[in-house]
């Protein structure tokens, strides 16, 4: 009897595969898992907002335009939370660091992508790349002994010596500061940025570049007319990933940004973010109303990071089609 | 009129008598010491079609790319030999390289519009590129152009539009018009016609013919037929046994078609490789 090749590797592989019993006990596993993580997910959500509620009800608008944050102890009618400084403060380092990071990140991704010579390349996106894995406490102890001292010596002084520099700035008291947040949170995000913006530039169609200097176009053109314009939106989405980073970090803040709840919106006075104020004022706000205040800034910033990261991989994801149709 | 061997048509004339619009001198091509194409010569004639033809890796597109100097880009590639436009020696410096691209155009295989541009825009884009501004200037060239490119009375009412709105042939004129916005004396087109479908191919051949009244065009083409119906000179390259691209004739593209003198020619051109 002459034995069939390929009925016999059948034979075999079907000896391998997963009997229906099995595959369902293997189903059973990965969809428990799945579903436990989606619970887990929501009990998260759902107790964050369930502690905000009280605050909510009882301080009302106040919580997002207040300025005084007072607990009334005992007398729990007293109290007065609101988070407005906390808003600004957030916003305002936020977007500091967003401009920073979009000015300095941009041109190191064109930099990486068009400028170096390959063996350069590799070592400076590294680089930027390790920058990512540094705890974020060593970049507020650095801000805070290294750059907070630059501050009032220099750059402080520096700004305030311009035309109207007090009242654009603010005068500088101590390094702490709002700008100094927004520096430290900068180069914290610069990574995230680098990352996806490296990845955007890198997938403008070559033929594109092509088609841009072949019709006289300079190199700085190319960059400002095809380049760029071609990945805008996946740029704007590098932009928002970065921002979702620089709204919840924390540690880093606490150190640098002068930790001072007072509704300042001049880049050298000090101030406070929803992030730092939350872990500043935890110790002793446990068991008592303004724990739940402090629920309602950690779900205001749940909101806004989860919104800010959603639209950033919906402009991600837009860029990735627009290039690869 | 010289005769030519092997063609009888009174009317014929060899596009070899023209005056060049470019000349070629033992260009070889080289990426990272490794050489693509050697010892190219031969003139281009000016308001005439020059087809590149060859098989696969006989190395017709990477010399096309060398008479506008785009492996400039390309790492490690390397252009020996003399390449004249009129009398400029286009490598030795005596032109600025975005000057030498204003004056040689491009169109490339695939059709590449900017897609964030408008069609107007995109017509306009090379202009800008050198400078020009002044909007009633922009709109006479944007006018010219992509009517010279057969394109303008299916765009005039959606000018600004995205490109990306056209169909692949319309792209293609897209791209023809922007390259003719800036006014090149020639224009340098890389299998143009590979990506489209045999209506848009009909029509950019139509006008290939019409455009080498005030352009020459210089194409590189897989397709015999097509450089059989649009050119007047023909270039046969075929890779050598080093793999580099050499030049095996280059003649009447009437002539190469019916009498080739070289028996690798006529191989080709009755299919037996390539």
């Amino acid at each position: 009897m002459t034995s069939n090749t390929s009925t016999d590797l059948r034979q075999a592989a079907e000896g391998h595969r997963p009997s229906a019993a099995s595959r369902g006990v293997y189903e059973y596993v990965v969809l428990s898992a799945a579903g436990l993580f989606a619970i887990i997910s929501l009990y998260f959500v759902g107790s964050i907002v369930w502690q905000a509620l009280p605050a909510i009800r009882h301080q009302g608008l106040y919580l997002l335009t207040g300025t005084s944050w007072v607990s009334g102890g005992a007398t729990p009618a007293l109290s007065k939370f609101g988070g407005l400084s906390m808003i600004t403060g957030t916003i305002e380092t936020s977007l500091i660091a967003i401009v920073i990071a979009v000015v300095v990140g941009t041109g190191t991704s064109l930099a990486i992508n068009l400028l170096l010579p390959s063996w350069m390349r590799t070592i400076a996106a590294t680089t930027v790349e390790l920058l990512a894995a540094i705890p974020s406490v060593v970049y507020g102890v650095w801000g805070m002994l290294v750059l907070a001292p630059l501050v009032i010596s220099t750059v402080g002084p520096f700004l305030n010596s311009l035309p109207g520099g007090n009242a654009v700035f603010g005068t500088v008291v101590a390094g702490q500061s709002l700008l100094l947040a927004g520096f430290v949170l900068a180069i914290m995000v610069l990574p995230t940025y680098v990352a996806i913006s490296r990845e955007v530039i890198g997938a403008v169609p070559h033929e594109l570049i092509e088609a841009s200097l072949s019709l006289g176009a300079t190199r700085w053109q190319t960059i400002w007319k095809t380049i760029l314009p071609t990945g805008r939106v996946g740029l704007l989405g590098a932009g928002a990933l970065a921002l979702g980073r620089a709204l919840g970090e924390t540690v880093a803040v606490v150190l640098v940004i002068g930790q001072v709840n007072q509704l300042n919106f001049r880049p050298l006075q000090p101030g406070v973010t929803l992030a730092s104020w939350i872990a500043s004022q935890w110790g002793e706000a446990i068991g008592s109303d303004q724990m739940n205040a402090l629920f309602a800034l950690g779900a205001l910033l749940m909101a806004a990071s989860l919104g800010v990261s959603f639209i950033s991989t919906r402009l991600v994801s837009r860029q990735r089609s627009l290039v690869n149709r | 009129m010289t005769s030519v061997s092997g063609i009888t048509d009174p009317q014929f004339e060899d596009p070899r008598l023209l005056p060049a619009a470019m000349s070629l001198r033992d260009v070889s091509v080289a990426f990272h010491g490794r050489v693509a194409v050697r010892d190219v010569t031969f003139d281009v004639p000016a308001n005439r079609v020059t087809a590149l033809i060859g098989p696969s890796g006989s190395g017709k597109t990477t010399l096309l790319r060398s008479l506008n100097r785009l492996h400039d880009l390309t790492k490690g590639a390397s252009v020996s030999g003399t390449i004249l436009l009129g009398d400029t020696d286009i490598y030795q410096g005596g032109i600025p390289t975005t000057v030498l691209r204003s004056r040689i155009g491009m169109v490339f295989q695939r059709p590449n519009p900017f897609p964030t541009m408008t069609i107007y825009e995109n017509a306009v884009a090379g202009l800008r590129f050198n400078g020009v501004k002044k909007k009633s200037v922009l709109d006479a060239a944007a006018e010219s152009a992509l009517t010279s490119a057969d394109l303008w009375d299916s765009v005039k009412q959606r000018l600004n539009a995205h490109a990306a709105t056209l169909s692949g042939g319309e792209q293609q004129r897209l791209c023809i018009a922007r390259a003719l916005a800036v006014e090149p004396e020639v224009l340098l087109m890389d299998e143009p016609t590979s990506a489209l479908d045999p209506i848009s191919t009909k029509r950019i051949e139509e006008l290939m013919v019409e455009l080498k009244k005030r352009v020459t065009i210089v194409i590189v083409t897989h397709n015999m037929q097509q450089a059989a119906r649009v050119s007047d000179l023909t270039a046969f390259l075929l890779m050598g046994e080093d793999r580099a691209g050499e030049q095996i004739e280059v003649s009447p593209t009437l002539k190469l078609f019916s009498a080739p003198e070289d028996q690798r020619t006529l191989d080709y051109i009755q299919g037996r490789f390539g």
